[in-house]
């Protein structure tokens, strides 16, 4: 029976996922791997990477701050505050650690539209401190939207001047994880993926291939629907959505077969176009999100 | 009815395909044929779902008629089941049609109008092209000369270009 499968083994999304973290987890029991330290910094945006983050199951997220990686730090989820966040942050960078940073990082005057804490009575922005966490780190990974490009945070007008986090840290290189929010198994399995094996294989954008090779449109179950030119005028249509404006067709990500809150649904399967939200330039390279007055009816030419 | 018999023999056509891809897949030692073999078993399920879908619809729409109106949505099917998009024959003489800037302006794809982009003095349809959602492409619009945008982001990509219908030249 050596080498063979009978049945196939299962190759759903979430069997993977889970075999990658059985797998972390069985080294990490047996001392094979070590367990690194991890600092989750949030810098300008919604916090919507680490809510997203606390629906993980492949490992979950109790799992992932108890076992798999030491939590140094993270504004939304640690019990110190004030002064002394700030000290466990600055303790944290004497040992290795890998840097997460979901929200973008804010330039005007000089960083002070992004505050994160005080430091001796000093303000310490979200600038300072992802250039200075940066430097250091042994991994970066930009999570979301807001820390891959600027995201929201950076639509027009963009009054903070934000920016993603390469722009800060030109040099170093970062594992980006766009979407809005981030997919819970997009950041545990590529924090499991560099626990056990390192870096993961990544497209020319620096996004890794495990997640964001294949495009929405080529995993649509909708797909036939546009293939035969069938198209939906209104939200709660079955049909394809293109017509709607789905930016299914320019979106690199698996959520077709990922599905979203514990892996039951997702945008298309809600009966809504694809706003393109894991795409670098969201949102306002992705607008209008939704039209109606569109190439339906074909009259004259 | 035949349209149900036409549908039931394409279903059982497909369920053959993918009993046989199953037994592919369990015998296969190839990882490159593999990815292949798992493509087509999704295209094949993808188009079993469709199929379903529009025999589920097709037997609502009969069973809320009454037998004289039954004629009607076989009529509707075949209205909304045009064939797949081809890029249309470019006649020598479409490709030919001169365009303004202000002509080009009015084909903007909305309220039913095609949608038209111009790049390197040519006219090109992408009404139905699965980059322009809603006639729209990474925030432009269309109806507008984008030679310069073109080159920008898709530097030596003229195959993308290729696949697209021509529908005449700017002037």
């Amino acid at each position: 029976m050596e080498g063979q499968i009978l049945p196939p083994e299962n190759l759903t999304n979430e069997a993977i996922a889970e075999r990658l973290t059985t797998t972390a987890r069985k080294n990490l029991e047996t001392g094979s791997i070590q367990k690194k330290n991890l600092i989750y910094l949030e810098l300008n945006g919604c916090s919507g990477n680490i809510i997203s983050l606390l629906n993980g199951q492949n490992p979950d997220f109790e799992y992932t701050l108890n076992s798999m990686v030491h939590l140094r730090y993270s504004n939304s989820l640690m019990a110190a505050e004030g002064e002394q966040a700030i000290e466990q942050l600055l303790t944290a960078m004497d040992e290795e650690y890998i840097l997460a940073v979901e929200g973008a990082v804010a330039l005007k005057n000089n960083g002070l539209y992004n505050i994160i804490g005080s430091w001796k009575g000093e303000p310490l922005t979200g600038l300072q401190a992802a250039k200075m966490l940066g430097e250091k780190a042994s991994h970066i990974l930009a999570v979301g939207a807001c820390a891959t490009h600027g995201g929201v945070s950076a639509a027009k007008p963009n009054p903070t001047q934000s920016v993603g986090l390469q722009e800060v840290l030109p040099d170093k290189s970062i594992i980006k994880l766009p979407g809005c929010p981030v997919h819970p198994d997009w950041f545990l399995g590529t924090l499991a993926h560099l626990l056990l094996y390192g870096e993961p294989e990544t497209d020319n954008l620096n996004r890794p291939l495990m997640f964001y090779s294949t495009l929405i449109h080529d995993r649509c179950p909708r797909r036939p629907f546009f293939d035969r030119g069938i198209f939906a005028e209104k939200l709660s249509d079955k049909t394809c959505l293109f017509k709607l404006g789905c930016r299914g067709p320019v979106t690199r990500v698996d959520c077709p077969t990922r599905q979203w809150n514990g892996h039951v649904n997702w945008p298309i399967g809600a009966n809504t176009p694809c706003i393109g939200c894991a795409s670098f330039g969201f949102p306002d390279a992705m607008a209008p999100f939704i039209s109606y007055d569109t190439t339906r009816v074909v009259k004259d030419e | 009815m035949q349209n149900i018999e036409m549908i039931r023999m394409q279903l059982n056509h497909l369920v053959t395909q993918a009993r046989y891809d199953i037994y592919m897949l369990s015998t296969l030692n190839d990882p490159s044929m593999k990815q292949q073999i798992l493509q087509r078993l999704w295209e094949t399920l993808s188009a079993i779902h469709f199929l379903s879908e529009s025999l589920a619809s097709q037997a609502m729409t009969n069973n809320h008629l009454s037998p004289s109106q039954q004629a009607i949505p076989a009529g509707m099917m075949n209205q909304t089941q045009i064939p797949p998009i081809t890029p249309a024959p470019n006649t020598a003489q479409s490709n030919q049609r001169p365009f303004t800037l202000g002509e080009l302006a009015t084909f903007t794809g909305k309220n039913g109008r095609p949608a038209y982009v111009a790049v390197n003095g040519i006219v090109y349809d992408v009404t139905n092209n699965r980059a322009w959602a809603a006639a729209t492409h990474f925030g432009l619009i269309a109806g507008k000369d984008y030679t310069q945008e073109f080159a920008s982001c898709h530097t030596g990509q003229q195959s993308i270009l290729a696949t697209l219908p021509v529908v005449g030249r700017l002037v």
